[in-house]
């Protein structure tokens, strides 16, 4: 009974911390206008949100390692090792499988593993692994509609910024290179940045666009009926111009839902 | 790129959303985009095929790859029809793309992908390639047989760099011109060859210079398709093997 209790208390504390760890800001309840004309995915619209309040910076290593050590819990990618994982020299919108890769190992055990990148989104999790993340914390991730009102803060345009696509570089980490046959390290990355490294967006919101894509909840109005589609939204540290460029407020990704990429992570909101 | 767009168009609450937001297409552009889509089904062992993927695949929800030893047991044939209809890996986020009008009018910079939310594994694309002769063949056999390349084999094609079906491609682009994601794969092969002629045009600016959109695309009208034509022939005679 001790025992259970000890380990109880654990849970609660690690729990706790996780999310103190996490600061949100909150979003009123009230309408707001998503989407772009012409854009079927993601038709301009009128959407009516209640409040919510959404964490100001992606789910960490760190806050993901607190969930595992207090659950024990067993990801996608490693319990199926069909991660997938990057390194330069491929061609674009190609991966590698890697077995080894987890969250740990993001990029599988030979391109080296975390423990100098805690303060960076945790990633080569699955949408599930990121449910499990939410059960667990007493979040959930946004929808569709609540992360883009996030991340436009109060804008009508593509990016929060305006319509100039080459502003991207003062406020994401992403590809800057032409292609993804050598490697690109001219923010200073590669791969993912320490979360809140490149500026806010006017909410003070991290990281929106690029670093990791970010799997929210919800349908496109292009999703079939019976679908099992997740999806991701912002762009990573693996969108270029040339390709995906989805660091901005209106594109929608679908990924598998037990998918594991390394340009793939989460931010949580809760209920206000 | 990459998920089938038209089987959607059929829903109600998104044909009330086209209505409200978005011009619909014409009905020979949903037709075409369907086309494109479309993949061709090899014959080659299919059903001994399709009974193996059947038991490593009980849900259809789970990107699964047939075990070596079944793998190696296929033949070359039965690997190809394998590849072509069972993509063993997950592809990456990002692969929505939005439909357009007038998509029979227009000659884009890449093709779509095949296999939605899947993707050929590391072993299925080597195999392509280490064996491009005889998948040149049986693509070749089979688009004869079928008069049409469906959007795997265009896929397979680029993955193995295959220039020299740029003749049997010319050919069968000219019968009806039709398939305009053939000129597209002529597009692609010039690009990924870095042709010089092609790299200094006005085209290839527009389609795959830094700036260029992911969706970007040639309006289709005969002056255009006569330059790739011509383009992509002069490269392939050009082309050092």
């Amino acid at each position: 009974m001790k025992y259970l209790l000890g380990m109880a208390m654990l849970l609660i504390v690690a729990t706790v911390a996780a999310q103190d760890s996490l600061r949100f800001i909150a979003v009123p309840a009230g309408s707001y206008v998503v989407g772009a004309k012409n854009f079927p995915l993601n038709p301009k619209r009128t959407v009516p949100l209640a409040a919510f309040r959404i964490a100001v910076t992606e789910v960490t290593n760190a806050q993901f390692a607190a969930f595992v050590q207090a659950t024990g819990y067993v990801t996608d990618a490693q319990r199926r090792h069909n991660a997938m994982v990057f390194e330069p020299g491929l061609k674009e919108f190609r991966w590698l499988e890697d077995s080894t890769a987890y969250w740990e190992y993001p990029n599988g055990v030979s391109r080296g593993d975390i423990s100098a990148k805690m303060d960076h989104p945790v990633t080569c999790i699955s949408f599930a692994d990121a449910q499990a993340y939410c059960n667990w914390s007493g979040c959930r991730l946004p929808t569709l509609d609540e992360w883009e009102v996030a991340a436009r803060a109060g804008s009508d345009t593509r990016y929060f910024w305006g319509g100039d696509r080459d502003a991207i570089t003062a406020y994401a980490n992403v590809w800057l290179g032409h292609d993804h046959l050598s490697a690109d390290t001219a923010d200073g990355y590669m791969y993912t940045a320490p979360v809140a490294h490149f500026k806010p967006n006017p909410w003070g919101l991290y990281d929106v666009y690029g670093n990791v894509f970010e799997f929210c909840e919800g349908r496109t109005a292009l999703d079939k009926p019976n679908s099992t589609q997740a999806h991701a939204r912002g762009g990573s540290w693996w969108c270029s111009k040339n390709s995906c460029s989805f660091f901005n407020s209106v594109d929608i990704g679908n990924i598998h839902r037990h998918a594991s990429f390394s340009n793939l992570g989460f931010r949580v909101v809760k209920a206000n | 790129m990459k998920f089938l767009f038209l089987g959607l168009l059929s829903l109600l609450p998104f044909r009330t959303l086209l209505a409200q937001e978005y011009p619909m297409p014409s009905k020979e552009s949903m037709a075409y985009h369907e086309a494109r889509f479309r993949k061709s089904i090899p014959p080659y062992g299919l059903a001994k095929v399709k009974e193996m993927i059947a038991k490593i695949q009980p849900d259809a929800d789970e990107a699964e790859a047939l075990s070596s030893r079944d793998y190696l047991s296929l033949s070359l044939r039965e690997k190809f029809t394998y590849h072509m209809i069972h993509p063993e890996t997950y592809a990456q986020n990002c692969d929505a793309v939005p439909p357009v009008m007038d998509e029979n009018k227009k000659i884009f910079s890449r093709i779509p992908s095949s296999f939605g939310d899947f993707i050929w594994s590391k072993r299925q694309a080597d195999f392509l390639v280490e064996n491009k002769d005889s998948v040149c063949a049986l693509i070749k056999e089979s688009a004869l047989r079928s008069k049409r390349i469906g959007c795997n084999y265009k896929e397979a094609i680029l993955e193995m760099n295959a220039v020299e079906m740029i003749p049997f491609l010319v050919d069968f682009y000219n019968r009806d011109k039709k398939d305009l994601d053939l000129l597209t794969v002529f597009l692609q092969l010039m690009e990924q060859n870095k042709y010089e002629p092609f790299m200094k045009s006005a085209s290839w600016k527009k389609l795959y210079s830094e700036n260029a959109s992911y969706e970007a695309y040639l309006d289709y009208n005969s002056a255009n398709e006569a330059l790739i034509l011509q383009r992509v022939t002069d490269f392939y005679k050009n082309y050092k093997r």
